[in-house]
């Protein structure tokens, strides 16, 4: 996710935030790491889900597409970006968008498989 | 129905009876006067209740992070220590002290409660090494690295109740003994029996007011708690009467520790500007920069001395009738045994001890503290924000402040002594956020930072010039079947009729005209005509619709000139607009806040990252490589002076009419920032965007760590060799030609030997550029052949 351990902390603390129902606790930790690493893509994802757990879709399609934006060519943390997509877009009731949205998702996900250790979402900033 | 009469008569008023007229007016003066003193009784409960809590918000800015690896050096550490109120000491165990060592710094840091929670005081080691943090480690018996620390934040300034007035709280058990029994000798040795006021000081009072002399003195602590809380210079017998009632109603309905702590909060004991110090708890901070159970004897009677008269014993103002006043509240001290005849004699023995400058109470950053206070009014009551003690967690980086502040300073004084302006003529604005975030770092509303006065920042409108071109070569950009980088635009003479505004005719600055012109260098040199012609092509509302995509709200007049930015806009707005096209087209709103806390540290509103996607990715990434070229080879190119060229800003200038407005906008990886530089009387500076503003922005930025911009690329985009000077594609091998980004499918199909036109030294980009800008002066037949096809594909 990162190369830098206080990303990493921040990381920790937001899941174990986000896993408690603490998604506001969450969002802010994670903004914390987006001002040490803003170009993150791992970092938005997280919040991406942090928003969809709140029911914010059009924010987490948003961050997801943000974390897109960032992501290059890693195609596990794209997947996971269609994944969050996807089901914000099920929860808007646009069953069609979100056919798209996962079936690039496990394309996405089926290269990040095939490329393996090329992809191991390490991101050094 | 008929009444009995005689029980009637009983309510005729017989005043034959004088005994009865006697008792039914004391009656009503009875009545009259419980119906006073319950008014009395209501007027001081309320102030009592309601001034116990008066606490101003509290604004702090940014918490800093550290963490090793952070790029950061041990003198901005130190000066990051002096602005959260560290002590250097030999032995830094203490809350708030620090000892440098060889490769770094032992410290200790405070408890403190931030909007997640508190952080408890940590003992702490930090070495710096080429520029960074090296090891980051919390001291013990056995040292154990810390990933991450987050310093406690600078207080940056309050929002204070009522008539500017500021306090720091405390409770009685933080009051230091000394001082409330030496605050009770001096002021009111039987506090603790009377019922709120002092009889034979009251008798002395009526005496001096009968035989005509001042009204003075005799009042006891309630008396005089209750005199602040309707502090006002009339001293009349009534106003007197009333002080006393409301003295014994206080007593009737609040113990005598509930007195004494809030005239501990809430006594008047200075003034600074226009900030009205009161209580203890803040004076002392405000005349020894130190808490109050950190003060010493002399210290204590310095401020005891002050209730008497705040004003005339102003330790700063008046330091000699100070010392007087000290010393007789010190041998009331040592009297009443509060001290020892030993202290005694030390104590008068030390100087006064104040210290020279008041640690900042007004913000020290108003123009920042303004745009919070604007963002606060819209969620909160204005009387909630100054009595509340709320603590607002702020986006403001002192250290890119100062750089902001000290640039646009140093710069507009060189520019007024080099070209031999008046001195403080010219006035000018700064605004830096961060780029995917959209947080303000800094916020400078005119030449001197600390005047609170006009925000040239928030509120002055001024025209925007050609800072609004990126909106229309966005729009532009926005078909690629239609315009790429390269698309020729016709920089030829234009006449523009529109019902309701005269005949215009745009100019370019050169006063020339420059044939066909790509699109990317029309922006670069900032050609109005070209941009003038491609913004009717597109259709004026079409592209002003989409300015309140961008956050602007502002309707510019459904005017071409508008396409020039014949309008006006406020820094910070243009500071929006921009944060969209660095942020790759995502838009976040800019904030100030983070988060609002309670004054007991419960979390009531965050202010969280919000971003709307406004523009599509691959037009954004196209505009960006363009406005890089503005500062590569355009209008900003003397931005080398400050930058490197591998910093790869992106940026415009802004210029007006007469030279009356100076701007630039520009980003780099992390930050946005814009500045304006101009006259306030709208007469000429005499600058242009280059000559002006952007001095201003190079300066201030090459003292802030950046990263270079390298937006990432979208999907759709592909890099493609091209010769500048004809928009042939090259083959990918050929190392002559300039690479640019297209939209994929958009990019000149059309083939050139490589180095048809590297044969006249026209291979690079920037020599391109130059004979672009001479379109006339290098056409070879080959290639305007070539030119012309590729013309004829494009448009038809």
């Amino acid at each position: 996710m990162s190369g830098n351990r206080a990303v990493i902390a921040l990381l920790d603390r937001a899941q174990a935030d986000n896993e408690s129902g603490q998604r506001e606790a969450a969002g802010a930790s994670l903004e914390r790491a987006l001002r040490i690493e803003p170009r993150n893509p791992w970092l938005w994802l997280e919040l991406a889900q942090v928003r969809l757990a709140q029911g914010q879709y059009a924010q987490a399609i948003t961050l997801a597409r943000k974390s897109n934006s960032f992501a290059g060519r890693q195609h596990r943390v794209q997947a996971e970006n269609w994944q969050v997509i996807g089901q914000a877009r099920v929860a808007q009731g646009d069953s069609a968008g979100a056919g798209q949205a996962f079936k690039l998702s496990a394309e996405l996900a089926q290269q990040a498989k095939a490329k393996g250790y090329h992809d191991s979402g390490f991101n050094f900033q | 129905m008929t009444l009995p009469s005689s029980p009637r008569k009983k309510f005729h008023f017989n005043f034959k009876l004088p005994g009865r007229a006697v008792r039914l007016v004391a009656l009503l003066l009875l009545l009259g006067l419980s119906g006073y003193i319950y008014y009395l009784d209501v007027t001081i409960r309320e102030a009592f209740e309601g001034r116990k809590f008066a606490l101003p918000a509290r604004v702090y800015g940014r918490a800093l992070e550290v963490y090793p690896g952070l790029k950061l050096t041990r003198e901005q550490f130190v000066e990051e220590f002096k602005s959260i109120g560290y002590h250097e000491n030999p032995q830094p165990d203490e809350a708030a002290t620090y000892k440098n060592t060889l490769n770094g710094i032992e410290f200790t840091t405070r408890d403190f409660v931030f909007g997640d929670g508190p952080q408890p005081l940590q003992h702490l080691r930090i070495e710096f090494a080429d520029g960074k943090v090296s090891l980051l480690q919390v001291r013990g018996s056995k040292d154990v690295d810390l990933p991450l620390l987050r310093m406690e934040p600078p207080l940056i300034g309050g929002i204070y109740p009522g008539h500017n007035e500021d306090r720091e709280l405390v409770r009685l058990s933080q009051v230091p003994k000394p001082l409330i029994d030496a605050l009770i000798a001096t002021e009111d040795r039987k506090f603790y029996s009377h019922w709120g006021i002092d009889p034979r000081g009251i008798a002395r009072a009526l005496y001096k007011t009968v035989t005509g002399q001042r009204i003075e003195g005799g009042s006891t602590l309630t008396q005089q708690l209750v005199k602040n809380f309707f502090l006002t210079s009339e001293r009349t017998l009534s106003r007197k009467a009333n002080e006393v009632l409301m003295a014994l109603l206080l007593e009737m309905h609040y113990s005598k520790d509930e007195i004494l702590e809030t005239y501990l909060n809430e006594i008047f004991l200075g003034q600074d500007a226009s900030r009205a110090i009161h209580g203890f708890g803040l004076a002392s901070y405000f005349y020894f920069d130190r808490p109050l159970d950190r003060l010493e004897p002399q210290e204590i009677a310095t401020l005891i001395g002050m209730v008497k008269g705040p004003t005339v014993y102003d330790p700063r103002k008046h330091p000699e009738l100070a010392l007087k006043r000290r010393d007789v509240v010190l041998q009331e001290m040592v009297s009443q045994n509060v001290i020892t005849q030993a202290q005694f004699v030390a104590a008068r023995q030390k100087p006064l001890g104040v210290v020279q400058r008041a640690p900042a109470g007004t913000s020290p950053y108003p123009a920042f503290l303004q745009f919070v206070h604007r963002q606060l009014e819209r969620d909160y009551r204005e009387e909630d924000l100054r009595s509340e003690g709320l603590r607002i967690f702020t986006t403001l980086d002192p250290f890119v402040q100062h750089q902001a502040e000290e640039a646009l300073k140093s710069r507009l004084s060189a520019i007024e002594k080099a070209r031999k302006f008046a001195a403080n003529t010219l006035e000018g604005a700064v605004v830096v956020s961060s780029t995917q975030t959209g947080e303000i770092q800094a916020m400078v509303g005119g030449r001197d930072a600390r005047y609170a006065g006009y925000n040239r920042a928030l509120d002055t409108q001024r025209s925007i010039g050609s800072l609004v071109k990126p909106i229309v070569y966005l729009t532009a950009l926005e078909d690629p079947q239609l315009y790429t980088l390269i698309t020729p635009l016709d920089d030829n003479p234009l006449m523009w009729r529109q019902p309701g505004t005269t005949d215009w005719k745009p100019q370019n600055y050169d006063n020339q005209f420059h044939g066909q012109v790509q699109l990317r260098t029309a922006l670069a040199h900032s050609y109005n005509v070209a941009t003038a012609r491609l913004g009717i092509e597109l259709g004026v509302e079409h592209i002003l619709d989409k300015l309140p995509l961008y956050g602007i709200e502002r309707r510019p007049p459904p005017f071409a000139s508008s396409l020039l930015g014949a309008f006006g806009l406020s820094p910070v707005e243009v500071a929006q607009l921009y944060q969209t096209f660095a942020d790759g087209g995502f838009r976040t709103p800019l904030r100030a806040i983070r988060a609002i806390v309670t004054a007991d540290g419960k979390l009531l509103q965050r202010y969280p990252l919000n971003v709307e996607p406004v523009a599509p990715p691959a037009p954004v990434y196209l505009l960006t490589a363009a406005l890089q070229g503005v500062v590569r080879e355009g209008t900003a190119q003397s931005m080398t002076n400050w930058l490197p060229v591998e910093m790869n800003v992106a940026g415009k200038t802004g210029t007006t009419d007469d030279l009356r407005d100076s701007w630039f906008a520009g980003y780099t990886g992390d930050r946005v920032a814009v500045v304006w530089v101009g006259r306030d009387d709208n007469k000429p500076s005499g600058l242009t965007g280059a000559s002006g503003a952007m001095t201003v922005w190079g300066e201030m930025m090459k003292n802030i760590q950046h990263e270079p911009l390298e937006p990432a690329m979208p999907e759709d985009i592909e890099m493609v060799n091209v010769d500048p000077v004809s928009g042939l594609r090259y083959d990918e091998r050929c190392k002559a030609g300039v690479l640019l980004p297209f939209i994929k499918g958009s990019a000149p199909a059309e083939t050139s030997p490589c180095g048809a036109s590297s044969a006249d030294g026209q291979a690079n980009d920037s020599a391109g550029a130059k004979a672009e800008a001479k379109p006339d002066a290098k056409p070879g037949g080959k290639q305007d052949s070539g030119k012309r096809n590729w013309f004829q594909r494009l448009f038809n």
